[in-house]
């Protein structure tokens, strides 16, 4: 048999997974559009290991206080919490008196470090630390299927209903505020959708992939001068593209899922970073 | 006489608490022109932000008798080229505010955009992607914008920045054109004194080191003793080719 008739043959094992794969790609690739143009993709690398530090806190909390079943919605209700709060503190209100960068490699560099640290302690879950970091989609349950589905819901309805005013403050946020409009709500608004579209996700696929589909889609289709509009269909086509072919191919040539997604996801997106490097 | 557009009482602008500048008394009327003037970083676009309510006041307030609607150029290098909008989706953005969320730019709002563009001689460009326009093309993008919205106040920060004479004349050449004969009330920011002097009624000085706030009529303005408070050295006004131009000369500054 070959490994392609074999994948085919085990559907029942990857199609949760397959799904989860490309929905989490399409909903990162599509956000990643705004988190590329605002300059804010340090922002979504501290928000995944913010996610990553809830939800190693949230299983510690469980071995300590000797939880034997595995309770994943507190697990991800926790990550959520942190990633969200983290979104709203380091995209919609910034400190005035200390440059941007800085608030954030110190937010990235502590939530990596309490990650390290957090799983240390870890007993039982220690060795899902590798797949919470670098991504292992081999087996997503269907709970953080629906999860996803429920959190890319949320966000299209958001962008649907408010996508004019997220783009206008995004784009100049100084004339909004002239205009009387609530910059900081809106701000918030757009880091909420992220803050809340990472956890689940990020709990799914791995950090790494996260990061990888907040930026490399959203850079593809941008580089490939890609109108405002066109670029978010743009961009969730390459995070499916990648995310999916990615899960396909580590499964064919026995490599590690979120490694393949995330190098998949650059092959997508070189020929328009070539394209734009070119002028 | 008519009330004005907007004013300021007794204000202080400043952030954090710290006044950077205090007791401005400002009031701007219906067609009224004013350029305020003064060396980059000295309290200008704070005291516009202020003035339009972007900015709280530290004491005094800001006066508008009847709303007002406002247009605002923003300097160009705070729009960012890499946002991948076209021209005639930048003017559109300017009728968010009074769309208000939930509904979506209409028929009647795009023809508002290209009359824009074309008030500003760009309409051929609303396909365009604004990151790829030249400096002048982009900054009369910006202007539409702000003039999509039928503004009765159009406020503009620093329009000429960085540009070469040439195009430094066009867009005032423009910006007076849209100012001509109306009720529109322009508000000018700009650190060239040169960029305004053959264009504004009203010049207001604004230095926040030297806590100087002075306004008055052009003629009241563009004297050496005024010139020489604000810039703290000795100036000369001489008109060349029917323009005012503004030089540094030899000796003792009157303040």
């Amino acid at each position: 048999m070959s490994g392609l008739e074999e994948f085919l043959s085990a559907r029942e094992i990857w199609q949760v997974p397959l799904a989860a794969s490309a929905l989490s790609g399409a909903l990162l690739g599509a956000l990643g559009i705004y988190v590329v143009l605002r300059r804010t993709v340090f922002v979504s690398a501290a928000l995944t290991q913010l996610s990553t530090a809830g939800l190693v806190a949230a299983l510690l909390v469980e071995e300590r206080i000797h939880i034997e079943s595995e309770h994943a919605s507190e697990q991800l209700a926790v990550s959520i919490a942190v990633s969200v709060a983290g979104a709203l503190l380091l995209g919609a209100f910034r400190p005035k008196r200390i440059p941007a960068e800085a608030t954030v490699g110190a937010t990235w560099v502590v939530a990596s470090a309490l990650v390290v640290l957090g799983s240390s302690r870890l007993v039982h879950a220690a060795h899902d630390l590798g797949g919470l970091v670098f991504g292992n989609a081999v087996a997503i349950p269907g709970s953080d299927l629906a999860a996803i589905a429920v959190v890319a819901a949320v966000c299209a309805i958001v962008h649907g209903l408010f996508g004019k005013e997220l783009a206008f403050t995004s784009f100049d946020a100084e004339t909004a505020q002239a205009l009387g409009m609530r910059v900081q709500l809106w701000n918030a608004a757009l880091f909420l959708t992220i803050g809340l579209a990472i956890p689940p996700a990020a709990r799914a696929l791995g950090a790494l992939p996260v990061f990888a589909f907040l930026t490399l889609p959203a850079v593809g289709a941008l580089a490939l001068r890609a109108r405002f509009r066109t670029s978010f269909a743009l961009a969730a086509a390459l995070g499916v593209v990648a995310a999916a072919g990615g899960y396909v191919l580590s499964w064919l040539l026995e490599l590690p899922t979120g490694a393949t997604m995330v190098v998949l996801a650059a092959v997508l997106a070189a020929p328009g970073a070539l394209r734009g490097v070119r002028g | 006489m008519s009330l004005p557009v907007v004013a300021l009482e007794g204000a202080a602008v400043g952030y954090g608490g710290r006044a950077l500048l205090a007791n401005v008394d400002l009031e701007v009327g219906p067609g009224d022109f004013l350029a305020m003037v003064g060396p980059n970083g000295g309290g200008k676009t704070t005291l516009i932000r202020a003035m339009l309510g972007a900015l709280p006041l530290l004491a005094g307030r800001v006066v508008r008798p009847r709303p007002v609607r406002v247009g605002y150029v923003p300097q160009r290098e705070h729009v960012d080229p890499i946002w991948p909008f076209t021209a005639g989706e930048v003017v559109l953005m300017g009728r968010t505010p009074s769309l208000g969320p939930l509904r979506r730019p209409g028929r009647g709002d795009r023809a508002a955009a290209r009359h824009a563009l074309d008030r500003v001689g760009v309409g051929h460009l609303a396909r365009a992607i604004l990151g790829e326009l030249s400096g002048g093309q982009r900054q009369r993008t910006l202007i539409a914008r702000a003039l999509v919205g039928d503004p009765e106040l159009l406020v503009l920060d620093e329009p000429t920045n960085g540009m070469d004479p040439a195009a430094e004349l066009a867009t005032m050449d423009l910006i007076r054109d849209l100012h001509a004969g109306g009720q529109l009330a322009v508000v000018m920011v700009s650190h060239r004194l040169e960029a305004v002097a053959n264009y504004a009624r009203r010049l207001a000085f604004v230095d926040k080191d030297e806590g100087l706030f002075r306004v008055g009529s052009l003629e009241a303005m563009l004297t050496a003793e005024a010139l020489g408070a604000l810039y703290g050295r000795a100036v000369a006004v001489h008109e060349v080719g029917g323009r005012r131009v503004v030089v540094p000369v030899n000796g003792e500054v009157k303040r």
